[in-house]
């Protein structure tokens, strides 16, 4: 047995010691601030279980492994439905990039060692109302204050602000050069004077996405993450650390039994559903997309193993499993009938067709909407030329309304 | 098996590359498709002195001893480049089905003949639009066959054929030689595949399995025929893929290369999801051969290599305008192949019902 094999094995064992306290199936009916609470007990035992910050330096408080057990373990851990959705942003990019990024390495160290305990939630504060897709568009701006920084402005879809104790954040310090090279990247203390938070109703009825608002809040130079207007830099850098983390080939949705118990109880026409054609036919589809994306990653993990870069093909997992789950869903409720209908607030997007159907829309725009996906594929793996920008070489203050 | 390729394998994946580019001539298959019952010699020559009909036949039998991966890597670049004679599959089925039975004395008679290339094989499985028919119409009776095969791969010049009969209602697999066989060539919009009828009239044949043996052997032949097929099939996407790309690069409208808009980039961008998915689901295939789940796994793979296809045939001729409409942009010959090979192996209807049975566990 390969020693990531037991390294697996040695992780779902203890995975499956505390899911009976922690799991989605014990959870099931708690408010978002008992399931935080859970959460935050979670990540302390997972924490002194050594499970925390597998592939971190030691130094900062990691386990000093490589991204591989970390995939590993989030597979596993995946499996479970543990409460770890609050701390999923806060580990997964501004954290990371403190470590890569932030110059004093003592608070550093205090901050992840808080962070991975679930003590402490980083929030990342990129979006704002104008600038999406484009970024580098964002308009929040930070000015030099004696020696330090003012922020003033806004952003939105921050997720988890609203627990969030710390952030991390661009804004635009000099509005008269082209529109990436004026952003510097900071951190900024959640619980400042001028920082306030309001949640975003999404959808599916929750509101884990916020509107965050700057009125004069000062940053000290030192919490100055990249050279002035050396932002943007950073802010890709974020994304990229992104890379290593756990796919799934059902965009997050249901799993494909899930689909084929549905079609067993439904009937068409007083015929199974199951024998009919156009059911058959989707069910077959879905199964050669995921079984290909999968296939994908497990070459990806491979090739990881053997000390070589993975191909680009693993760009396209979210691209292509998260609008396959949002239509596999309205199947789904189609063959439910009337009973597709039931909404229960409480349902997880992972295994209730309704909640993964109404929350679909999110995961096509979040963290890269399709269309963004599409040109990045396109541009950076095919080499087919950018988009017509009118921004391109104009100061961000000339660009056309 | 593993899904990632080693050294040797991918030392076969840059010289076929090298080695079929090199002969690649779209002028002499524009011409080929107006002719009837013949194909690239040229090409077929260089597959055998190359070996690639010995790849995946056993060494005590004159093979490279070699697996589905590899034969699946030449039948990639033979996509690429449209060059594939259809005997490279067909052969690799009819040795296939001598091996899944087991029968030593027709093994010794025709695999060294299958490996070297001097014996085209093929597969007489199909009959009207069922791959796999379980009471087929040719008999098999005191050890002859009697009745038609139609839409035969390679059968205008194939000389041993593996066929499915009928024995009284039981199915049975045979060898039968085809020297003196008669059989009608199919003018198809293919016309390299060489598809033809097969009549046999007391023809003599072997007999390798019978009942539901005969039926599991034919179906896991014509899933290691899907699976090299569907490599077949990604190498011609990809190209289509590249070739769409290429274009829209270069030509220009409206004041800029037409792949500045995203109505086109978007297109090839998804053409390179189903690219990537139908090679993922092919390697996987190639990679379970002999494991429980192997025609699953094949299926799969043949549903997103006809798709990847005949998308991408579909595009590419769009993205190039009214010149890719043309007789001479040739375009059309993978329209051509992507037709035809969604076909050969069995339709995609086939092949969803495979799949499903399989997810249901109604088969295991």
């Amino acid at each position: 047995m390969s020693d990531l094999e037991t390294y697996r094995q040695k992780a779902a064992a203890w995975l499956e010691s505390v899911a009976p306290r922690y799991n989605a199936k014990v959870r099931y009916g708690l408010s978002e601030t008992e399931n935080l609470a859970l959460g935050r007990a979670y990540l302390k035992e997972r924490f002194d279980a050594g499970f925390a910050g597998i592939n971190w330096p030691v130094e900062f408080g990691g386990q000093g492994l490589g991204h591989l057990e970390k995939v590993a373990f989030e597979a596993e851990e995946l499996k479970h439905g543990m409460p770890t959705v609050f701390f999923g942003i806060s580990l997964g990019m501004p954290v990371p990039v403190l470590m890569k990024f932030c110059q004093d390495h003592a608070f550093v160290r205090e901050r992840v060692l808080k962070a991975l305990k679930g003590e402490e939630i980083w929030c990342q504060l990129f979006s704002e109302p104008a600038a999406g897709s484009d970024l580098a568009g964002l308009r929040l701006r930070a000015e030099q204050d004696g020696n330090g920084w003012k922020l003033n402005g806004q952003k939105l879809w921050t997720s988890w602000a609203h627990y969030a104790d710390y952030g991390v954040i661009v804004a635009r310090t000099d509005p008269t050069v082209q529109k990436h090279k004026g952003l510097t990247y900071f951190w900024v203390n959640m619980k400042a004077p001028g920082v306030t938070v309001r949640p975003v109703r999404l959808a599916a009825g929750d509101s884990h996405v916020n509107e965050v608002f700057f009125d004069d809040v000062r940053v000290e130079d030192t919490q100055r993450m990249s050279p002035v207007g050396g932002g943007f830099g950073v802010a890709m850098a974020t994304l990229m650390i992104e890379r290593y983390v756990a796919t799934d080939s059902g965009g997050f949705g249901p799993k494909l039994d899930h689909f084929v118990e549905v079609a067993r109880k439904a009937v068409i026409n007083g015929k199974p559903a199951i024998e009919d054609g156009r059911i058959r036919q989707q069910l077959a589809r879905n199964y050669a997309m995921r079984s290909g994306l999968e296939s994908i990653t497990a070459r990806a993990m491979l090739m990881m193993q053997a000390g070589m870069e993975p191909g680009p093909e693993g760009s396209l997992n979210k691209l292509v499993s998260v609008r396959s789950r949002q239509k596999l869903s309205e199947l789904a409720i189609d063959l439910m009938g009337t009973a597709g209908l039931t909404f229960d607030e409480h349902a997880s997007h992972s295994d209730d067709w309704a909640m993964s159907w109404i929350s679909a829309p999110t995961g096509r725009i979040a963290g890269g909407a399709d269309e963004m996906l599409l040109n990045t594929i396109a541009e950076k793996i095919l080499g087919l030329p950018q988009d017509y920008r009118p921004d391109k070489g104009v100061a961000f203050n000339q660009i056309p309304a | 098996m593993s899904l990632l390729y080693d050294e040797g394998q991918q030392a076969i994946a840059t010289e076929s590359r090298r080695i079929a580019e090199a002969r690649s001539k779209p002028e002499a298959l524009l011409a080929l498709l107006e002719t009837q019952g013949e194909y690239d010699a040229g090409f077929w020559t260089m597959a055998t002195e190359q070996g690639w009909t010995a790849l995946a036949i056993p060494e005590e039998h004159g093979g490279l001893g070699l697996s589905l991966i590899e034969l699946g890597l030449v039948a990639f670049q033979a996509g690429r480049t449209l060059s594939g004679a259809p005997f490279l599959t067909s052969g690799y089925g009819a040795a296939r089905a001598l091996l899944e039975s087991g029968n030593a004395d027709l093994q010794g008679q025709w695999l060294p003949g299958l490996a070297s290339g001097e014996v085209i094989g093929t597969v007489a499985f199909g009959e009207a639009s069922s791959p796999l028919p379980e009471t087929p119409s040719v008999s098999f009776a005191g050890g002859k066959l009697n009745g038609s095969k139609p839409g035969v791969l390679g059968g205008v010049h194939a000389g041993l054929a593996i066929v499915l009969a009928s024995d009284g209602g039981t199915p049975v697999l045979v060898a039968a030689a085809l020297d003196g066989v008669a059989r009608t060539t199919q003018a198809t919009f293919d016309n390299t595949r060489c598809l033809a009828e097969l009549h046999f009239a007391d023809t003599p044949a072997s007999e390798l399995a019978r009942g539901q043996a005969a039926l599991d052997i034919a179906l896991t032949v014509l899933a290691a025929q899907a699976v090299v097929t569907a490599h077949e099939q990604t190498g011609g996407s990809e190209a289509l893929m590249e070739r769409a790309r290429d274009y829209a690069n270069t030509r220009r409208a409206f004041g800029q290369p037409i792949g500045g808009f995203q109505s086109v980039k978007h297109r090839i961008a998804e053409l390179y999801t189903l690219v990537e998915l139908s090679r993922a689901n092919g390697i996987h295939a190639a990679s379970r051969d002999g494991e429980a789940d192997f025609v699953k796994a094949a299926a799969a793979a043949r549903l997103s290599a006809c798709e990847a296809y005949d998308t991408s045939s579909r595009d590419c001729v769009q993205v190039h305008g009214g010149i890719g409409a043309t007789w001479e942009a040739g375009i059309h010959l993978h329209m051509r192949r992507a037709r035809s090979l969604a076909v050969e192996q069995g339709n995609s209807f086939y092949w969803e019902d495979i799949l499903v049975n399989r997810i249901l566990g109604d088969v295991a």
